[in-house]
């Protein structure tokens, strides 16, 4: 073996990666080679300074959260049978097949969708576009800008701050968008209105206080979502699902009252 | 979870982001469980995590409309320009080692083409075989050795040009 040979085959010698032979043979080389002696030795404090680099760990937050997801994963799971069967093509097929003849898309839910809106804002440091935390100054707001009647519930009690509003595009319908806030963590409130194409809602069937709603944890968000005659409502946050239940009791009582005006 | 440590690290390498890592390996675990019974046992679980964590994070710059691995094939001529200028074959004598601070690695890295980056990331801060890394990425071994040999010389470039930020100078020839 000359230099050449030696040096097109130190990469693999040093990642163990040779046949046995060419292990040997390079390794000879080396041992005869001054120059060649160097260039390994050189290449091993390399690949030790690059496995000597401190690996961070996961956190214990961030271990719970995946522990907390997959086992909410679990509980899907258990909830919808039919995917525990053995996802063959043909049962694929079929269950793409049904959701677009229900009109649902297969990728993207609407609850989907309102997490990565929520996802996006909550790493905004100012994310309404009109920031204020007066009631009817937002309501006002929506009817010049929108033509939507928006009932703006108050959270204040709970320690939950107005923080401002802004319009959103779900499904090419023009979406409302509240936004509130207990310290940092962000509370996104959604009202789409009803189209004839909108999909099933998707998520578990919770009563509170006598009335149902659809809960879902998807990327580490809980909703909470459930209908009217006229639009979807749907509540995002890293709270807790009690606090965004509560929440949404008030908003359906909010509106509740405004109806009645 | 075994393996959620090494995933994770991965993740921060790829992505020098640990909001990012948590997010691709958190996708990584619920793909990973809702696909297992795809998984033939017997076979490697670490590379085939490690292809699933790939793909979510693939699809993670998509989203972000950050550089795509298609844009960086399309560099390679820019590299080897690069190459030939800066990363000489290895070079016994620039000791510079010692001088690499805490973070340089991390930041030598970033500068890496993701394919590049990728490669090493696998192969000499994970521990993975050329076959397995082979399976990861798909492609045949022999790319991922090229990848390797390009993605180590320019690492040692960026590394040697920190350490002379630093204040090491190389011995005179």
């Amino acid at each position: 073996m000359n230099c050449q040979d030696f040096l097109a085959r130190l990469h693999p010698y040093v990642d163990g990666e040779l046949a046995v032979e060419e292990m040997a043979a390079t390794g000879q080389h080396a041992a005869e080679c001054r120059n060649c002696d160097g260039r390994l030795r050189d290449e091993q404090a390399f690949r030790e300074l690059l496995r000597r680099q401190p690996q961070e760990a996961a956190s214990t937050e961030f271990r719970a959260r995946i522990a907390a997801r997959l086992r909410n994963e679990r509980r899907r799971r258990l909830m919808r049978p039919w995917l525990i069967a053995p996802a063959t093509a043909g049962a694929l097929a079929a269950i793409v097949v049904l959701l677009v003849r229900f009109g649902m898309s297969p990728t993207t839910s609407l609850v989907d969708e309102l997490v990565d809106k929520h996802n996006v804002y909550a790493q905004i440091d100012q994310p309404a576009e009109l920031a204020t935390a007066d009631r009817p100054t937002i309501e006002r707001w929506f009817v010049e800008h929108a033509d939507l009647r928006v009932a703006v519930p108050d959270f204040s009690t709970a320690g939950i701050r107005l923080v401002g509003a802004r319009l959103t595009e779900t499904r090419d319908r023009k979406a409302v968008y509240l936004l509130y806030e207990k310290g940092s963590t962000l509370l996104s409130v959604f009202m789409v209105p009803r189209s004839p194409r909108e999909g099933r809602l998707e998520g578990r069937t919770v009563t509170y206080r006598g009335h149902d709603y659809l809960t879902l944890e998807s990327k580490g968000y809980h909703t909470v979502v459930w209908r009217d005659d006229h639009a979807t409502f749907g509540l995002v946050s890293m709270l807790d699902n009690d606090a965004i239940l509560e929440c949404a009791d008030r908003l359906r009582g909010e509106r509740a009252a405004q109806n009645r005006l | 979870m075994v393996y959620l440590d090494v995933l994770y690290q991965a993740a921060l390498r790829l992505t020098h982001s640990r909001a990012d890592a948590e997010d691709i390996v958190q996708e990584t675990c619920v793909r990973a469980w809702r696909s297992f019974h795809r998984f033939n046992p017997g076979t490697n679980a670490r590379a085939w995590l490690y292809t699933i964590l790939r793909n979510v994070f693939l699809n993670h710059l998509r989203h972000q409309g950050r550089q795509r691995l298609t844009d960086v094939e399309s560099t390679w001529a820019l590299e080897d320009e690069h190459e030939t200028t800066h990363a000489r074959p290895a070079d016994p004598e620039e000791h510079f080692f010692q001088t690499v601070l805490h973070g340089d690695v991390d930041r030598a890295l970033k500068t890496l083409p993701l394919t590049l980056r990728e490669a090493v990331v696998l192969a000499d801060l994970q521990g993975l075989s050329y076959k397995e890394i082979a399976d990861v990425v798909g492609c045949p071994i022999g790319t991922v050795m090229s990848r390797l040999s390009r993605g180590r010389a320019l690492l040692r470039a960026a590394l040697s040009e920190a350490a002379r930020a630093h204040g090491y100078a190389p011995e005179a020839p």
